[in-house]
């Protein structure tokens, strides 16, 4: 970060090494469209260009604001798109292909071992009990609103997330703390 | 609720499931700068960020990186801020008592006496009811602007995008003011244990550009209990902003300080 404070695009080069790939994936995983997650990660790494002085004063660790920053500029763009299709039924063939599914690559190996102990924690819970979470985290969608996506009572939705943030911050609350 | 109480709540909120009381109780809680909850709700943001790993790897286009570089050597451009701050207004409905009651009225008066006062009684318990009826959706409809206000003051301060600003009080017997920068929500300025004003007055904020005149931003008034709490449209570039002062202005504002500056921060672009 000291060196994006010095102007130097080699810094956000070396950043976007290390931070495109997952955030690319949940941009993509959100919007379900590559040409828009392009341009909203597009957007995410201007951003932390331009707000690395913000960045340095007021916040954490990087991760969790980069990751943030992405998930809601991805959920707007979910919202919009919902907003558009409530009008009208648009035909969107931008469809992600199965082909850019690739493996996580080597290097990383901190995030990579955090990502297999998410999924692994995902895998884990009931089937009912990931869909609410993913449908809360991944489609912006809130208790009563799953309750309604999902058919279930709006208590169990609610115990559901709670059981499994519960499961989420053992696992990662004390290293983000 | 609590602070104690509304941490158990933090995590649902950073997941965005919360709604209705609890969500509007939480948020009012962060608007007010609570220094229990906010970074509360910041830790439980960095606990629930782990869920973006759970998405499938996917590795981004090889262009990408190139089309980022290629913006950030061709950045140094205005910043573009539009924020359309939704002003609510309310008017009150008012009905009219029924003309077959006037003459239901009218003919029992002919009656009786007795009628006639009960009738009379009767109007004036419905126009006392009225009354307080208007006073009651005044106080809700008050009571939803303020809700309202707060969510949004609470979403500007806790969004990623936001650069907070302290603005030092030239009086330092004053207490210091909050800010937050958005690029598109507006700026939200919260302050707490504010002296009141008299109703002759009012704070005005100011966006001192790099050249030219400060551009007013909202007039405000501190709240019966000294707290501040409101979103302003940003009206200028981000990246043409040098500070953001107050000033003690006559009510209604001013179209240029005419006061010495009593709040300013620096704005680093």
């Amino acid at each position: 970060m000291e060196r994006i404070l010095q102007r130097d695009p080699g810094a956000l080069e070396a950043l976007y090494d290390r931070y495109g790939r997952p955030v690319y994936s949940l941009v993509l995983r959100i919007a379900q469209h590559p040409s828009s997650a392009e341009e909203i990660v597009q957007d995410v790494f201007l951003q932390l260009w331009r707000s690395a002085e913000r960045f340095k004063i007021d916040r954490g660790p990087l991760e969790p604001w980069l990751f943030t920053m992405a998930r809601n500029r991805a959920l707007d763009f979910l919202r919009l798109k919902r907003e558009k299709q409530r009008r009208r039924e648009d035909s969107d063939s931008d469809i992600l292909p199965s082909a850019v599914m690739r493996p996580d690559p080597e290097g990383e190996i901190d995030r990579s071992r955090r990502a297999e102990k998410i999924r692994a924690l995902m895998t884990s819970l009931p089937d009912a009990q990931r869909k609410a979470i993913e449908l809360a985290f991944f489609e912006g969608l809130s208790h009563s609103e799953i309750a309604a996506a999902t058919g279930e009572a709006l208590g169990t939705v609610k115990s559901w997330i709670r059981g499994g943030l519960l499961r989420l911050r053992e696992s990662f609350g004390e290293a983000s703390s | 609720m609590t602070c104690e109480q509304l941490a158990q709540l933090y995590d649902e909120y950073a997941l965005g499931v919360l709604e209705g009381e609890e969500r509007a109780e939480l948020e009012q809680h962060l608007a007010r700068a609570c220094p229990k909850c906010i970074p509360g709700v910041a830790e439980a943001r960095g606990v629930v960020s782990h869920l973006a790993l759970a998405a499938p790897s996917v590795e981004p286009p090889p262009e990408l990186r190139a089309k980022i570089m290629d913006a950030i050597n061709a950045s140094g451009e205005a910043a573009r801020a539009t924020t359309v701050i939704k002003q609510k207004t309310f008017t009150s409905q008012r009905s009219t008592f029924p003309a077959w009651a006037w003459l239901v009225a009218a003919a029992l008066a002919l009656v009786t006496g007795y009628t006639i006062r009960q009738m009379s009684r009767q109007t004036d318990q419905l126009a006392e009811l009225r009354k307080e009826m208007k006073i009651a959706t005044t106080q809700t409809q008050a009571l939803q602007n303020q809700l309202e206000m707060d969510r949004m003051v609470s979403s500007v301060m806790l969004s990623p995008d936001s650069a907070q600003l302290k603005l030092e009080p030239t009086d330092k017997n004053m207490p210091v003011v909050h800010a937050y920068l958005h690029p598109h929500m507006g700026v939200a300025i919260t302050a707490d244990q504010m002296p009141s004003m008299p109703a002759a007055r009012t704070l005005q904020l100011w966006f001192v550009p790099k050249s030219g005149k400060p551009v007013s931003a909202a007039i405000f008034h501190p709240d019966a209990s000294g707290q501040i709490a409101l979103v302003a449209p940003v009206t200028i570039p981000l990246n043409e902003i040098a500070a953001l002062a107050v000033t003690d202005e006559p009510a209604g504002g001013s179209p240029q300080p005419t006061t010495a500056i009593a709040w300013i921060a620096k704005v680093n672009n």
